[in-house]
């Protein structure tokens, strides 16, 4: 039996991804429970700060998802952690304050259009935790993206938000019930106090990933947002 | 009704983003197939082609606009005619720069460069800077650099350079409204526009103005002395860059790799509006876009360290991909935003890293070398100058070419940050496409 605390639940098209840190003696890692049959699950009953008894097979993904694990039982919930722990967890596993030690190699930009990746056999790992001097969401044509800068002053730029609570976020603000102007009050939301409201928080922390290969490249996403999204603040725009 | 020439343009620029977005085997979709449920484009490039387009139409909230609307050609087109039609409501002339129109054409009426008189074989400089014998040939291309005398500094090379394209356009000093100087180097005040304004006796009332922008110097300067002659603001402007790197990046403070790619240079322009006597080879400027890659801001950082040395930090592989990648990404933005093809410029006028990356850059843009002025080759990298020397030995070509027989420039440079601009010039005798132009 292995203990996963789910520290990221991840939209990728109808399915969901996921990943959890696990205890090893003195080190914290990440591990993502695969199907057998899939990289992702349909349904994913849990959330963030559960923890999860469930039983893994030994061996690990292939570069760079080195911390896939097939899943070979049901999950099943133990307890659960509040998210200023989560995060605290999350600064001791993997983490990295500079672009090239983000995923132990060159992160590449997309020279026709928008977007970074990294070339197939370089990245060592497909998930790390970081801490950022700003961050910023944007809407583009129906898609929200990221722009953030690392602590080291790098600047990345259009990256994928796949963080489920965020994601159900936004759809919730430009839900038809929400009355005219959506788009415009989210805008302004996200341009105002969604901003302090992120960058001012204690436990503020993002973690970054890497696709699957896509155009047979792994290209970068935020996964997870810390401090995750509060349903209340629907109400304040 | 057929469609407009906006309309058509607009077409063309969104063909050529989907293009490179989706390539060509790609059948072009219909206006108002939704890209992402037919599976034309998914996500990941529904975005990448919105960007595409922003940036090669200026308008840079056009993925905004685009929310909740259905991802087709169509929608595009729909938030390109509002964008516009925005624009020509009262009032809003300033907000999309790229759709406002380019009403008083600003024309390089003579250029000049001086480069430090010392030219120094690069094994001389591989043995001072303690580096193996012929590493600079070898690795960077670079045969030899131009080294300021003893005598020479970026005031006396910036002022040979302006005297001698205030000569060549039979231009009194007095005639000059601006004076706008950029240095990677001279880092002391009077600066150097001030020393350059005494140093020309020029009148007093001639405004002198500093940019910075290191190697993208030249393309700041030349953006700003155009947008001051096509306010109406200014007549004539007089554009110099001066580096002397061989006095700040010397053996024993800074790597050979780094300091031992640097020569010493100056590049001056004559602008002025179309009015005055221009040849027949003049080349008027186009627009100018610009930008910052930040997540190559590690690549290179050179500051001033408290007990006065000169902190450096330079990753020379980083700063070469980062190079190579962002000249050939704004080289193309620049035949989007253009509609030049790249293939009929006459040459362009780019930063030099080093002649092996410009070597790369052509192979990448699938341009012949000699497209690129040799700059670096001979005489180093010239920071704010390089770029600048490249720019005026393309233009003393066209001089030398049969009277309209020259075709139109690109210009790319980067800075530190990594700042990154673009351009274009074309010959006086397409002068007619400025009229009226729109995107």
């Amino acid at each position: 039996m292995t203990k996963l605390l789910i520290t990221e639940i991840t939209r990728m098209g109808p399915a969901f991804c996921v990943i959890g840190l696990q205890r090893d003696k003195d080190n914290i890692r990440s591990i993502r429970p695969v199907s057998a049959s899939a990289n992702s699950w349909l349904n994913f009953p849990f959330h963030r700060g559960d923890i999860l008894q469930c039983d893994l097979a030994p061996f690990s993904g292939a570069k760079p998802h080195v911390e896939d694990r097939v899943s070979t039982r049901g999950f099943q919930r133990e307890s659960v952690v509040p998210e200023p722990e989560v995060v605290g967890y999350l600064h001791k596993a993997e983490i990295a304050d500079s672009l090239p030690d983000l995923f132990g190699c060159v992160i590449h930009e997309n020279r026709t259009g928008s977007g970074l990746y990294a070339k197939p056999l370089e990245p060592k790992r497909s998930i790390c935790g970081t801490r950022t001097k700003n961050l910023r969401l944007e809407l583009c044509g129906n898609e929200i993206r990221a722009t953030l800068a690392l602590s080291s002053g790098e600047v990345l730029r259009d990256l994928p938000l796949v963080d489920r609570d965020w994601r159900d976020f936004i759809d919730a603000a430009l839900a038809e019930g929400r009355g005219a102007n959506r788009v415009a009050r989210l805008e302004r939301f996200l341009n105002s106090q969604f901003h302090y409201k992120i960058l001012s928080s204690p436990h503020h922390f993002i973690r970054l990933g890497l696709t699957r290969p896509y155009h047979d490249l792994y290209w970068l996403m935020l996964d997870t947002l810390f401090p995750l999204p509060k349903q209340e603040w629907l109400e304040e725009f | 009704m057929a469609p407009g020439k906006d309309e058509n343009r607009w077409r063309g620029l969104i063909e050529d983003c989907f293009r490179r977005e989706a390539g060509f085997q790609i059948p072009m979709p219909d206006s108002e197939q939704d890209l992402i449920e037919t599976g034309v484009l998914d996500s990941m490039g529904w975005v990448s082609f919105l960007r595409s387009l922003e940036s090669a139409s200026g308008l840079n909230e056009l993925g905004a606009q685009l929310t909740a609307e259905t991802p087709s050609f169509e929608s595009i087109l729909h938030a390109l005619r509002e964008s516009k039609a925005e624009t020509q409501s009262p009032g809003a002339g300033a907000s999309h720069p790229q759709l406002v129109e380019t009403r008083i054409p600003v024309l390089i009426a003579s250029s000049s460069v001086a480069l430090g008189s010392r030219r120094i074989p690069s094994v001389e400089i591989d043995r001072a800077f303690g580096m193996t014998e012929g590493k600079l040939q070898h690795r960077a291309g670079i045969e030899s650099l131009t080294y300021a005398s003893e005598n020479e500094n970026e005031l006396s090379l910036g002022t040979r350079a302006a005297r001698k394209a205030l000569h060549a356009a039979a231009c009194g000093v007095q005639e000059l409204d601006w004076i706008i100087a950029t240095s990677e180097t001279h880092l002391s005040y009077p600066s150097l526009a001030a020393q350059l304004h005494s140093q020309l006796l020029t009148r007093e009332t001639c405004g002198a103005l500093d940019v910075g922008g290191a190697c993208l110097g030249l393309l700041n300067g030349l953006a700003v002395a155009q947008s001051l002659i096509a306010s109406s603001r200014a007549r004539t402007i007089l554009v110099v860059t001066a580096d002397v790197h061989s006095r700040v990046f010397i053996p024993g403070r800074v790597a050979g790799e780094l300091g031992g790619l640097f020569g010493d240079g100056a590049s001056a322009f004559l602008l002025r509006t179309s009015g005055g006597n221009a040849s027949q080879n003049a080349y008027s400027l186009g627009e100018f876009f610009f930008g910052c890659a930040g997540q190559y801001a590690g690549a290179i950082r050179v500051a001033q360290a408290a007990n006065g040395d000169l902190d450096t930090h330079f990753d020379g592989e980083a700063l070469s991909r980062a190079a190579i990648t962002r000249l050939e990404k704004v080289i193309r933005e620049t035949e989007l935003r253009s509609g030049i093809a790249l293939s009929s410029v006459n040459g362009v006028a780019t930063h030099q890293p080093n002649p092996r990356l410009l070597k790369l850059l052509a192979n990448q843009l699938g341009l012949p070398l000699k497209r690129f002025p040799k700059v670096a080759e001979t005489s180093g990298n010239l920071g704010s100058s390089t770029c600048g020397v490249a720019l005026h030995s393309v233009l003393q070509t066209a001089q030398d070419a049969p009277a309209g027989d020259c075709g139109p420039i690109f210009l790319a440079s980067l800075g530190p940050g990594l700042l990154f601009g673009g351009g274009w010039l074309t010959p006086c005798h397409h002068l007619p496409r400025y009229e009226g132009r729109d995107l």
